[in-house]
């Protein structure tokens, strides 16, 4: 490693990201695919049938993934500080030529954020996709079922609309960020202009 | 041809289920171990071999020492079919030229969406995990004939035939409100009811549940409408504000 | 029935009471719900609230049993209330007669007739006797004052059975009785109708034919015999019952109601003597002075050629009944206990579970040699050897299995209740090695016949002789491809010879010799015609040489527009689909009312071979006499009976000539509210018991199996047995149906939430159901379609169950055991028609 580099996300974090990000699409073409009758996707997957299989077990591949996150992000995205509320009063000077922001941990107030939305929304919509998908022996299934499926396709609605904004942060918005799914290191500078609190932390 | 129909009469009922084995006879549905639980009516409910079945009802009457009810129990077909609306899987669930919900058992993903979301509880899974319910006798009326419970009835108890003509004949028979004439945009399974449908065991007001209904109209095009304005809001953020750029003069390497 | 199944639909009013349409004829309901339709009234009387009743415009419970006393206060309170049809009760019944002053009623014999033999337990009939004039006619009281004349006898007669009176021993609230009787009542109007439909409900008692003797008699003063909507009419529990009973099934008539020979008719001309009714009355047609050439026929039908002049026609040959001898159901399986036979064709039938008394039928079976059980499935008939409580390795009793085929698996005729005899082909060939059962008896009498030839026997001569020509033979004499069309050309009948009509001058020609007979008008005494069965004379005719099947016509053509659609099928007789028709027309041939007219004289209709003038319209008339009014050729209506009117007073039953109530042999009163000396029936043949009410010890033939409880606190329940509508019969055919059981898997009995709340029960429990003869297991069904009877201050409660029930199927034995283990062996007066519609049980929870 160079000596300017900074290593931000580990082998493991960035496969699982991967996994996480690959299972999402898996699962939102298909249920695109399963919301609006979309007969070319679902012979994309091999027929409705085996793309209802397809999206059930890449929730469970989701799931998974998404709570092998937690191990690292839950105590990141959980601290928040007065910094962070700066940050996120200014929105990220994502409306600003020139703004100044205040200095931030690991992950930016942004990306807490986001963390903590897509951590409950995945919960929601896992354990919602488990119930519809099981059918548990219980009184009332119809409603909990009922009730499930409006979680779940309000959480996939957020999700389709968080998502595409995550995307265009980490790479448009934000160029050089996607090097953290790649190689999992960064130019120092790049992040102490991004994260000063962490690479201070560090040492640099 | 119009919208069919069957127009279900209890007052013209005998409760001799006729329909029942006629409908399994024409579909081939096994009959199953049963037991008598102290009733006349079994099996206690719809099941996947059991499309059609007449619920016994007694109630207290003033001129007799019993009111005894029998009121056939089916897929209602409905206009506007909650099973329908909520099917992810295409031509699973389908409307036949003649107006029946009719279904395809190898499209269906076996789901069970459409049993929460029947207002009237029909929607069974056979042990393929497949739907099975009435289908109209979808062939057989495709084929100008009329479904095999309503061939069968001795009574006129159901009746078969374009919708209207169906009306009219309940109407001329005086009944004046017909249970299903406009609920759920008109039901295919229409009782000509002497008094409230909750005497004959029925929904006042069926309705499709309204998170199905608030799912359809608002949270379905709103995953469209999200994805896109998501996307779109990115690139007009892009075009507007370009990459982000932090503490001009200091480069990154 | 004297109507038909579409005729229903022309009633103003419907009486169901002794039948239940709903659950055992179905397809009856869709003409009761046409009647409806257009404003008929459906009145359902039965101790249950039935699918039925769920129907009905006024329902009405009953304790079973007590039909003659409700319907007893029905006619007194049709004549108090004046509700008779005057004109036609003075013109075409007996009502008018007069009867030998000495003949006395219950009401003043202490519960019997006059001439009853106490000991022999029978009545002397002489008393019962019309008065004759001097020219041997009748005498009649056209005013009906009379004080002897039947009109004022029916009158006294009952007196006794006023309302409060009849619902004490029914049960029936009063007010519906009064309501029953009003409504039925109005239909004594000429526009208006009513009709009685019953089944076993009515028969299966101990006073069975005296059911429908009383409901005779308020159709006949109502005038609602001969009627569209009117009549009698039996619904029959089975496609082709009415066909079966038509041929001869019963042991005391032969095929068309012909007695069957007793052995001290020693001939023919004895036969023929002692069974034509005599009238010297000329209006009167007498219909059965025609006995002679339908016997004649008959035996030329049986015996072909072998059947001459010089032998009498081979009337030798029948079977003959010794003098009181009873060849009937309970009778033959009596006697098989005390091993009076050695074989037994158990032929479609399965009586292990069907007969009354099945625990004593069972017993029987075991006494056998042989068995031979013809049947679609094996059934606890076939198997009784190994069913509950046999020690089969004590059983001798060879069983053979024959199987047979269904109904859709062969070609044939079947006749409804309704007389309609419709031909139906075969749908699919026999399932296996399942044959027909005419191919079945094609087979054994060709081996039955070998035997005899090969090693003789005994009276060789009915079976060497019978005249079998049912299709192409093989080198050995044998029929080899039996042809079911020849069985019933041979039933119409041929003509044998060139037949004339000699009455003309010079004598037409009938019929060429061996041309199918094309009516029974034509059937000669002198061996010259043919007909196995002549009321089906006209079934399989010839006209212009061109061979009609006319049952298998599918004529949709409804003339009247009362629904007898004369081009389909055909009934007998003669296609005539309202039995004693002419009695729905004035004396002058119009019809009483003119919206439903069944027939109609037309003075100007030219008879197109007489070229006479005047002539009816509408269904096949009863006969083609004028009406009534023409003094010189005018017939009266009832044309099967010799006084040729319709009889209230009925002298030639058994236990009277007017219905008297009696108790069921197993009630639970001690006394017979009409009169304390006669509980039951007075000429019911007693079948003895070892314990219990006319018991004799086992040395002096007492019977173990015969044992019957009445007013026994024991069995303290009045039960009846009944048929739903998902099974059939004992349930050989529907219990073998998984659509069938899957509806109705278990034997059941229903109770009423009362009983159940003394005796501890809850709906769905198990309980045992038992009588003096046997122990049934079943489901209980706590209902409110049973309420508790108020009977003589009393609380009588009734229980029912149904028949169809077997330990054989399903073979886990899950659907329990018939409820006939639980029934009486004893029958009706008239017919020995067991009672099993009324008898006395227990019940408990196991």
């Amino acid at each position: 490693m160079s000596n300017n580099m900074i290593k931000k996300a580990g082998g493991f974090e960035i496969l699982n990201h991967w996994v996480l990000a690959i299972s999402f699409f898996i699962l939102a073409i298909s249920g695109f695919g399963f919301l609006f009758h979309l007969e070319q996707v679902g012979s994309a997957f091999g027929g409705f049938n085996q793309m209802r299989d397809i999206h059930n077990w890449s929730g469970v591949v989701f799931a998974v993934s998404l709570f092998l996150t937690m191990f690292k992000y839950l105590t990141v995205a959980l601290n928040f500080s007065a910094d962070d509320m700066a940050w996120l009063g200014k929105a990220g000077g994502y409306f600003s030529k020139k703004a100044q922001m205040p200095p931030q941990d690991e992950l930016n107030a942004g990306q807490k954020l986001l963390y903590i939305v897509v951590l409950l929304l995945g919960i929601a919509i896992s354990v919602t996709g488990v119930i519809m998908w099981l059918r548990p022996e219980m009184a009332d299934v119809n409603k909990w079922v009922l009730f499930s499926f409006l979680v779940h396709n309000i959480a996939s609605d957020i999700f389709v609309i968080a998502i595409p904004i995550h995307i265009y942060l980490a790479t448009l918005a934000n160029p050089g960020t996607l090097r953290i799914m790649i190689s999992g290191t960064v130019p120092v500078e790049w992040a102490r202009k991004r994260h000063a609190k962490w690479v201070q932390k560090l040492g640099y | 041809m119009g919208r069919m129909s069957i127009l279900v009469s209890p007052e013209l009922c005998i409760g001799c289920r006729g329909c029942q084995t006629a409908c399994k006879e024409w579909n081939q549905l096994s009959g199953v171990k049963t037991e008598n639980r102290g009733s006349t009516e079994n099996p206690p409910d719809l099941t996947p071999n059991t499309f059609n079945k007449i619920r016994y009802v007694e109630l207290p009457s003033e001129t007799n020492m019993v009111r005894w009810l029998f009121v056939s129990q089916r897929c209602m077909h409905c206009g506007d079919a909650g099973c329908m609306k909520i099917c992810p899987a295409p031509g699973a669930l389908f409307r036949t030229d003649e107006g029946a919900v009719a279904f395809d058992k190898d499209k269906c993903v076996g789901c069970k969406l459409c049993v929460t979301s029947c207002p009237f509880n029909v929607p069974r899974y056979d042990e393929k995990n497949k739907i099975s319910k009435c289908h109209l006798c979808a062939e057989r009326i495709a084929n100008r004939l009329e479904p095999a419970c309503t061939k069968t009835c001795p009574t006129g108890a159901l009746r078969f035939g374009e919708r209207d003509a169906l009306l009219g004949l309940a109407q001329k028979a005086g009944y004046a409100k017909v249970y299903g004439q406009a609920d759920l945009e008109g039901l295919g399974a229409m009782y000509a009811f002497m008094d409230a449908p909750k005497i004959y065991g029925m929904n006042e007001n069926p309705a499709i549940p309204e998170s199905v209904v608030f799912w359809d109209n608002v949270l379905r095009p709103l995953a469209y409408l999200g994805l896109a304005g998501a996307v779109a809001a990115s690139l007009v953020h892009y075009v507007a504000f370009g990459p982000k750029k932090i503490e001009e003069g200091k480069k990154d390497e | 029935m004297t109507n038909h199944w579409i005729d229903v639909r022309n009633a103003d009013v419907i009486l169901v009471m002794g039948g239940n349409p709903a659950e055992n004829h179905p397809i009856s309901m869709k003409w009761i719900a046409k009647a409806k339709e257009q404003g008929a009234k459906l009145i359902v009387v039965d101790p249950r609230f039935t699918r039925t009743a769920a129907k009905a415009d006024i329902y009405a419970p009953l304790r079973s049993g007590t039909d003659i006393a409700f319907l007893g206060g029905m006619i007194k309170y049709i004549i108090e209330n004046k509700l008779y049809f005057r004109e036609y009760v003075a013109n075409y019944t007996n009502a008018s007669f007069l009867v030998n002053p000495e003949f006395k009623g219950p009401g003043e014999l202490n519960g019997v007739f006059s001439g009853y033999d106490n000991k022999g337990r029978k009545y002397d009939k002489k008393t019962w006797a019309y008065q004759l004039d001097e020219n041997g006619l009748p005498k009649k009281d056209l005013s009906l004052k009379d004080p002897n004349c039947v009109f004022q006898l029916l009158k006294k007669h009952y007196s006794r059975y006023d309302i409060d009176k009849v619902s004490s021993i029914t049960g029936t609230p009063a007010e519906k009785l009064k309501e029953i009787y009003d409504v039925y009542g109005s239909t004594g109007k000429p526009d208006r109708v009513g009709t009685e439909l019953y089944a076993m409900g009515w028969t299966q008692h101990t006073v069975g034919t005296q059911n429908i003797r009383t409901m005779a008699i308020i159709q006949l003063l109502l005038g609602n015999m001969g009627m569209a909507g009117g009549g009698v009419n039996a619904l029959r529990g089975e496609s082709n019952v009415q066909g079966s009973t038509d041929h001869g099934i019963l042991f005391h008539i032969l095929p068309g109601y012909l007695p069957t020979p007793k052995a001290v008719w020693t001939d023919l001309k004895t036969y023929i003597e002692k069974n034509t009714p005599q009238t010297k009355d000329t209006r009167s047609v007498n219909w059965w002075s025609n006995r002679g050439k339908y016997i004649t026929s008959y035996l030329k039908a049986v015996y072909g050629n072998n059947a001459t002049k010089d032998n009498d026609f081979a009337y030798a040959w029948l079977p003959k009944l010794d003098e009181g001898m009873n060849c009937s159901w309970l009778v033959l399986f009596d006697q098989m206990l005390k091993d009076k036979f050695e074989g037994f064709f158990a032929w479609g039938q399965n009586p292990a579970c069907s007969g009354a008394n099945a625990g004593k039928v069972r017993k029987a079976l075991a006494r056998l040699k042989w068995m031979v059980n013809v049947n679609l499935f094996d059934n606890e008939t076939g198997s009784f050897w190994k069913g509950p409580g046999m020690k089969t390795e004590e059983i001798q009793t060879e069983v053979f299995q024959l199987p047979a085929a269904s109904s859709v698996e062969k070609e044939g005729s079947i006749t409804n209740s309704g007389r309609l005899a419709q031909w139906r082909t075969r749908a699919i060939a026999p399932v296996g090695e399942s044959m027909p059962d005419s191919e079945i008896m094609n087979e054994l009498y060709f081996r039955v016949r070998k035997l005899y030839k090969d090693k003789g026997g005994k009276f060789p001569a009915p079976v060497m002789n019978l005249d079998w020509n049912y299709g192409e033979k093989d080198a050995s004499g044998k029929v080899a491809k039996f042809d079911i069309h020849q069985v019933a050309k041979e039933i119409n009948g041929y003509y044998l010879e060139d037949v004339y009509d000699k009455k003309t001058d010079p004598p037409t020609l009938l019929g060429k010799k061996g041309d199918l007979c094309a009516s029974f008008v034509h059937l000669q005494a002198d061996g010259t015609t043919s007909s196995g069965n002549w009321l089906y004379s006209q079934s399989y005719t010839q006209k212009e040489g061109k061979i009609i099947n006319m049952m298998a016509r599918r004529g949709k053509d409804d003339p009247t527009g009362l629904g007898m659609y004369p081009g389909w099928a055909w009934c007998w007789p003669v296609n005539r689909h309202v039995l004693y028709n002419r009695a729905s027309v004035d004396l002058n041939g119009n019809p009483w009312n003119p919206q439903r007219a069944v027939i109609k004289w037309n003075a100007l209709k030219e008879d197109p071979k007489t070229k006479k003038l005047g002539g009816w319209e509408g269904d096949v008339p009863d006969g083609p006499a004028p009406p009534m009014a023409d003094e010189k050729t005018g017939k009266y209506p009832f044309i099967m009976r010799a006084e040729g009117v319709g009889l209230i007073y009925g002298p030639g039953l058994a236990d009277g000539p007017f219905p008297e109530h009696y108790e069921a042999l197993e009630c639970p009163l001690q006394e017979n509210p009409m009169q304390p000396q006669h509980r039951i029936n007075p000429t019911i043949k007693l079948f003895y018991g070892v314990e219990g009410p006319h018991q004799k010890p086992a040395a002096e033939g007492g019977s173990l199996e015969d044992i019957f409880a009445s007013c026994d606190i024991r069995f303290p329940f009045v039960a009846t047995t009944y048929r739903v509508s998902e099974h059939w019969q004992t349930g050989v055919l529907t219990r073998h149906l998984p659509w069938q059981l899957e509806m109705s898997p278990e034997q059941f009995v229903e109770l009423s939430e009362e009983l159940a709340e003394d005796l501890k029960i809850k709906n769905g429990d198990k309980v045992i159901v038992s009588s003096a003869r046997g122990r049934v297991r079943a489901v209980a069904m706590v209902t409110r379609r049973f309420k508790p009877f108020k009977v003589m201050d009393s609380t009588v409660h009734q229980v029912g169950l149904p028949w169809h029930f077997g330990w054989q199927f399903p073979e886990d034995g899950s659907a329990g055991d018939s409820a006939n283990l639980l029934t009486p062996t004893i029958g009706d007066a008239n017919t020995m028609i067991p009672e099993t519609k009324a008898f006395l049980v227990n019940i408990e929870k196991v």
